[in-house]
């Protein structure tokens, strides 16, 4: 997603400045959930949080990415049975004419996807960090050995809240 | 902000490489005895795509071929093997095709009879997001290649912008959809305005692409719209992307002045970055066709699967539904007053079929059980239990008929026949193998 949360920042300052205003509340928002400490953030602005088993998770985008992509339009979603390596596509989606590539955060194999998002991919825009059978996330993934490896080089909320500040200016 | 620094920025860099030739420009500048002589486009032919190539800074690739699957193909494989910092400019012109945006809907988007009418025309999807657009000899695509660092929607379309600018095209200018558009003809005469160029971007990890269209000379353009409209539009209902329709009009500029001003453009944004003289190296088949991964590249591009079968759900009705209540255009078909047909498509597939109202012959039994028994059938292949290809179905009246065989009943001929007839119009299968 790196490339979309940079674009909007460049094309309509008026909104990322905005965001940028009210990225201090970052820390908080993801309170849906209690096991904060689980969630970890890609530099390409995904997010994985694993559940307590430690074997399985969920994956989404960012909010910043979310608000960065504008309106999306279509969620292109990964099919159950799909295994990927950290770093590959688990899915798209189109905003603004831009499709971009959804990344993998760990190497892992997807499970379950969100059809929420085919009937309403404006959710990702609205809870792209919600878990929740409402939320955006995007798909549901049991984490491999590689994948619990994968994890150490992910940033947690507090990395990823001062690397999105960062990028901002 | 650091859009604003940004901008000018890339400005400054742009004054200070170009030559004061360059710099007043006039709207009589358009006729081929322009600039465009005084210095030709250095080019190198016969390149092969090499990593070493692949890993320079600034690189200007243009393709000789028209095949608009092995150019797309071409431009993704720079996409996905050029150097993570380089900048990249492909040109490359398309023999006539209807392009459709990766998330669209063909059966939507496209006039599919009309363009297996044409025979000459060609169905593509892309990779890259956005609506449906026409390409022939008379547009010339480019397409830049960034790092997310410097992407940004405008800021190419920008790039193009000055180059028409500097051909006397001085009404051009990027709008809201990031489209480029000019007023009247371009040089001042007429106020309607018209889009000329096109955009969309496909992003990756580590790369932005930015494609877009240019309509300079297109003959066909007053025959575009017709391609462009589906007979079955009144009838689906489409998840994911639909086009929106804009006037269009031809800059009426040289195509060999454009790409010289698109690549001096270019060039004058990044070349210093490179600290040499950038050549244009012009790819053409012979060239690629032992690549792998651009051979990979044009099978997937050129399979069903892609082409139709990547379509997002859909529904075709008949009759107004509660989520497409639209009135419908009446019908003149051999049915009964309850006739009414729908289908929900996932990947070009049929998931869900409801068939009602057709007329049967030599039974006195109620149709309603022989309708339910046709749309079981519908919804679920008859043999492998795999689901009907909507993009395999040849003639309508071949699946009815299949549909209802072996059974006790038939359906009338001619209500047979009508609805086939309608269907192989309004909602056709795949006619470009």
């Amino acid at each position: 997603m790196a490339s979309i949360a940079r674009c909007l920042r460049i094309a309509r300052p008026s909104v990322v400045s905005a965001f940028a205003q009210s990225s201090v509340r970052i820390a908080r928002p993801f309170s849906v959930t209690a096991n904060n400490e689980l969630r970890k953030y890609t530099r390409e602005h995904e997010w994985i949080e694993l559940s307590d088993d430690k074997k399985t998770g969920y994956v989404g985008i960012s909010s910043y990415a979310a608000k960065a992509l504008g309106d999306v339009v279509f969620v292109e979603l990964p099919e159950e049975g799909k295994e990927v390596h950290a770093g590959d596509a688990l899915g798209a989606v189109e905003s603004v004419k831009s499709a971009a590539d959804i990344n993998a955060p760990v190497s892992c194999k997807v499970i379950a996807s969100n059809l929420t998002l085919e009937e309403s991919p404006s959710t990702i825009n609205k809870v792209p960090e919600d878990h929740s059978a409402s939320g955006g996330w995007v798909a549901k993934v049991q984490v491999t050995d590689q994948g619990i490896a994968d994890l150490e080089k992910l940033m947690d909320e507090e990395a990823y809240k001062e690397f999105t500040a960062a990028e901002d200016h | 902000m650091a859009a604003v620094l940004l901008r000018n920025t890339t400005c400054g860099i742009r004054c200070l490489t170009k030559g004061p030739a360059f710099i007043s420009t006039t709207a009589t500048i358009s006729s081929s005895h322009g600039f465009g002589l005084l210095t030709k486009l250095r080019r190198s032919y016969g390149t092969t795509i090499s990593q070493d190539l692949l890993n320079k800074k600034v690189q200007v690739y243009q393709s000789t071929s028209k095949d608009p699957y092995l150019n797309l193909s071409i431009e993704h494989h720079l996409l996905q093997h050029s150097h993570p910092e380089s900048y990249v400019l492909f040109l490359y012109i398309n023999d006539p095709c209807v392009v459709i945006g990766r998330n669209q809907n063909p059966w939507l988007e496209v006039n599919l009879p009309a363009l297996q009418e044409a025979e000459d025309i060609k169905l593509v999807r892309r990779r890259s997001g956005g609506g449906t657009v026409f390409h022939d000899h008379g547009n010339v695509n480019w397409s830049v290649i960034c790092p997310p660092a410097v992407f940004d929607r405008d800021r190419h379309a920008e790039m193009v912008v000055r180059a028409l600018k500097d051909l006397g095209v001085t009404t051009a200018k990027v709008n809201e959809r990031h489209d480029i558009v000019i007023a009247g003809d371009g040089r001042g005469n007429g106020q309607d305005i018209f889009k000329v160029s096109g955009s969309a971007y496909k992003l990756t990890r580590l790369r932005s692409l930015h494609h877009g269209t240019c309509l300079l000379n297109s003959p066909r353009l007053k025959n575009i719209g017709k391609f462009l409209r589906s007979p079955g539009e009144p009838y689906i209902k489409a998840r994911g992307v639909e086009s929106v329709r804009s006037p269009i009009r031809n800059v009426d500029v040289d195509t060999e002045e454009f790409t010289k001003g698109v690549v001096d453009e270019f060039r004058a944004m990044y070349e210093e970055q490179c600290g040499e003289d950038v050549t244009v190296k012009c790819v053409g088949e012979e060239d690629v066709k032992n690549m792998d991964n651009i051979r990979k590249g044009m099978d997937e591009l050129t399979s069903i699967p892609w082409i139709y079968g990547q379509t997002p759900q859909f529904t075709f009705s008949s009759r107004p539904t509660e989520d497409d209540p639209r009135e419908r255009p009446p019908l003149d078909l051999d049915v009964q007053s309850d006739f009414n047909v729908q289908f929900t498509l996932r990947h070009g597939e049929i998931q869900t079929a409801n068939v009602s109202g057709l007329k049967y012959e030599g039974t006195a039994m109620d149709g309603d059980i022989y309708d339910g028994m046709i749309s079981q059938t519908l919804a679920k292949g008859s043999e492998d239990d795999s689901a009907v290809k909507l993009y395999e179905i040849k003639d309508w009246a071949t699946v009815l008929k299949s549909a209802t065989a072996g059974q006790a009943f038939k359906v009338s001929d001619s209500s047979l026949n009508s609805i086939s007839e309608w269907l192989n119009k309004v909602f056709p299968g795949n006619h470009f193998r």
